[in-house]
């Protein structure tokens, strides 16, 4: 196994003297690997994404690099990682200026021209036509991969991506992965990537990791459940679902919790199927099939109503079950499979 | 009328003819504001940096003195370096009083806030990821700061266009401070002044169009470098 390239100790970071936007005990990324970030909006993963990348001191604890203790501008790290932000920022100078600028900071600016056509063509972009073009002359989904040229040029050591996928139409989106994927092949580079497409980020990622309110949830939390709950019969809480079912829990800390389902505890069943006493059951259709690359296991998305449940299935399950997006199936798990969330 | 006419004719002609008493303003006006520019800029753009781009305790009491000093008098500043460039004053005996450094260092105190205030505008108003994309293409602290006068570059340079436009117009602090010697400290607007309560018209007139083509120099400059 490879040495982690981050080591995270006691994190807890907060913006002007806030509460904590994130809050996390231990964490290693393994160096070559991709990790995927999932997470609803504000559940700290921009945060995350750019103390990795030395932009932010966290408030307290530490953040390792190969081992060694790091900050911001320090030597340790400022030519080995990058990031890409959410909403990228081109300079005002030409294409080539923009993806050379990184090049220059490393003195290699000397005929960088072979080094930028080519980062320029592993996102899909002709140096002939887009070197000499000005930050304005380029289309929003253009402007987010120069950004990303401007990255691979460097050839770094970890790659943060954050949202990379968020602005650009599915064909840049298959470029980018494929520039992500060969950058970890050819280069070594370890990437952390924030994405709300998870479909995407579960073709390409070794693992994922689900935060939440700034915390890392437990592998296979990927279901949460909102609220509001009402007090029910049996000492349950429960949800009445939009177009029909009933969510049950166990007593949430308040009436707007969030609780936690792990994807392990749901079973699947053909629609019509009798269910044991006791178990929620719900009705609901296939909505998404998508491979999970490292574990060669079967993400379900299941659309009950607007609610949206994950579950993980072996490819023999899904076989047995003839399942395919649209089709028709009831889903089975236990309210006590149902964790809660820490109150923000 | 005619005497305005006749007035711009004779200006045309004291120009083209390289009348040594109006380009001795002229160029007094170029060198002082040349002096107090670099002077503003050399101080300003670091400071409006500063306050542009860092967040610190008392930031809005020191953004709001330097936006109040904008409309500063230019007498009261005249009167000031008077009293500290005069025999009496703590400066006296620097000699600077009614020469150009001394008219410099007036106009260097007009200029100031216009370029402090403009800069920290344009640093302010340039994007919030510029920071983070910097920092993540490898910018040490040094290179941070001048990567992001850069990109400030066209609010930078309006801010210093709006100064040397404020230090070259000015009267109050050529005036009291430089005394408005004839061949030494008369500048344009000193001598438009001085000229128009004599009566003669002809080389105020001439200065003015001066003035005005300084104005169109600095503000094409401007445009230009705008463009590219």
């Amino acid at each position: 196994m490879k040495p982690p390239l981050y080591t995270i100790r006691s994190l807890v970071h907060a913006y002007d003297g806030g509460p904590p936007v994130l809050a996390i005990e231990r964490l290693s990324v393994a160096a070559g690997s991709i990790l995927g970030l999932v997470g609803p909006n504000g559940s700290g993963k921009s945060t995350l994404l750019k103390l990795l990348a030395f932009v932010e001191k966290p408030t307290r604890g530490e953040i390792r690099f190969k081992d060694r203790p790091a900050a911001p501008f320090s030597d340790a790290v400022r030519f080995q990682v990058t990031l890409l932000t959410q909403e990228p920022y081109l300079m005002r100078r030409s294409v080539h200026a923009n993806v050379a600028y990184g090049l220059k900071l490393r003195g290699r600016s000397r005929d960088c021209r072979p080094q930028v056509a080519a980062a320029l063509s592993l996102v899909g972009l002709a140096a002939e036509r887009f070197a000499d073009r000005k930050w304005y002359q380029l289309s929003g989904g253009e402007a987010q991969r120069v950004s990303l040229a401007a990255r691979l040029a460097l050839q770094p050591e970890a790659l943060l991506l954050d949202e990379p996928t968020a602005s650009v139409d599915a064909a840049s989106a298959e470029l980018i992965k494929a520039a992500v994927i060969r950058a970890r092949d050819q280069w070594g580079t370890t990437l952390v990537i924030a994405s709300h497409d998870r479909q995407w980020l579960y073709e390409i990622c070794d693992d994922s990791l689900h935060l939440f309110r700034g915390r890392i949830l437990e592998s296979g939390a990927d279901n949460l459940l909102f609220g509001p709950w009402q007090p029910g019969p049996s000492g349950f809480w429960h949800k009445p679902l939009a177009g029909g079912g009933v969510l049950r829990v166990p007593p949430p800390p308040d009436d707007q919790a969030v609780g936690v389902l792990d994807t392990r505890a749901v079973s699947l069943t053909a629609p019509g199927a009798a269910s044991p006493q006791g178990l929620n059951t719900l009705d609901g259709v296939v909505s998404r099939l998508v491979l999970e690359k490292n574990t060669r296991r079967i993400v379900a998305t299941i659309s009950v109503g607007l609610l949206a449940l994950t579950v993980k299935l072996d490819p023999e399950r899904l076989q047995a079950l003839h399942l395919y997006p649209g089709k028709a199936v009831r889903i089975h798990f236990a309210p006590q499979a149902v964790a809660w969330c820490d109150p923000a | 009328m005619d005497f305005l006419l006749g007035g711009f004719v004779t200006a045309i002609q004291l120009l083209l003819t390289g009348d040594s008493e109006t380009y001795s303003a002229v160029f007094a006006t170029v060198r002082v504001s040349g002096y107090s520019m670099a002077a503003s800029l050399a101080l300003g753009v670091p400071g409006g940096f500063f306050l542009g781009h860092f967040d610190f305790r008392g930031k809005r009491q020191v953004r709001l003195v330097v936006d109040t000093l904008l409309a500063l008098p230019t007498v009261l500043i005249g009167l000031l370096v008077y009293a500290f460039l005069s025999q009496r004053g703590p400066l006296g005996e620097w000699g600077l009083l009614f020469t150009l450094p001394g008219i410099a260092i007036g106009q260097t105190f007009l200029a100031l806030p216009v370029v402090v205030a403009l800069t920290a505008t344009a640093v302010e108003a340039m994007d919030r990821h510029l920071r983070t994309t910097l920092i993540t293409l490898g910018v040490s602290r040094t290179q941070l700061l001048l990567s992001i006068l850069w990109e400030g570059r066209l609010g930078i340079l309006a801010a210093a266009a709006t100064a040397y436009g404020r230090v070259t117009t000015e009267v109050g602090v050529s005036m009291m401070v430089g005394g408005n010697i004839k061949w030494l400290t008369r500048t344009m607007t000193t001598a438009i002044a001085l000229e128009t309560n004599k009566g003669q018209f002809a080389m105020g007139v001439a200065l003015g169009l001066v003035l005005m083509a300084i104005a169109f120099v600095v503000n094409f400059s401007v445009f230009f470098l705008r463009r590219r």
